[in-house]
């Protein structure tokens, strides 16, 4: 079950290529490296973000004592979330 | 070539959605309520958004720089650019309590020899 637990989680190359995929300019894209320390760094944002944005949203429906998390609870936390963060 | 570019975006976008609504039904599991794939989609959608805000901030940096070498330093710069008003108030109220304290302090000594 641990084992199961720690394999949950954003890979290192995805974040890397998601983030070098919105970088504008040729020129940047060729020149720019992303050091791995960086990388790991943002990692940890990414998995910091959204298990945050999934218990809120938890927590939001359990207030509102539904049985299920739909989209309205999370629209209500959203912009909590993004200023957090 | 442009096919392929937004073939590969789909691609990661289908990888992001995939983490996220695995870390959702775990989430689910533990407190037994489970998550609409709605709210999936749009956390996955945030995930990826919030991917192309800071790729766009650190490359507006980068072009400042010499090299263009995004460094750990311009990275927490701009995690903290907006966290760095919030540190400095606390700081500054820390200071003042500190202050206060040590005032308070030197007054309950000196009235303790007078």
């Amino acid at each position: 079950m641990a084992e199961r637990d720690a394999e949950i989680g954003f890979k290192k190359e995805t974040v890397s290529k998601l983030l070098s995929s919105f970088f504008k300019e040729d020129k940047t894209r060729r020149k720019c490296t992303y050091p791995t320390d960086c990388l790991m760094m943002h990692l940890l944002i990414c998995c910091l973000i959204f298990p945050e944005a999934a218990v809120r949203s938890q927590k939001q429906a359990e207030s509102e004592d539904c049985d299920q998390v739909d989209i309205e609870h999370f629209e209500k936390i959203l912009p909590q979330l993004l200023l957090d963060f | 070539m442009s096919v392929d570019k937004e073939e590969a975006h789909q691609r990661l976008k289908a990888a992001v959605h995939y983490t996220v609504s695995r870390i959702c039904q775990k989430m689910g599991e533990d407190y037994r309520r489970e998550f609409s794939r709605q709210v999936i989609a749009a956390i996955a959608e945030t995930a990826v958004r919030q991917c192309d805000i800071f790729a766009k901030d650190l490359e507006a940096f980068a072009r400042q720089q010499i090299e263009c070498l995004i460094c750990l330093y311009l990275f927490q710069s701009i995690y903290i650019q907006n966290k760095s008003e919030e540190l400095n108030q606390e700081q500054r109220d820390l200071k003042k309590k500190s202050t206060g304290k040590r005032k308070s302090r030197d007054t309950e000594e000196e009235e303790s020899r007078q």
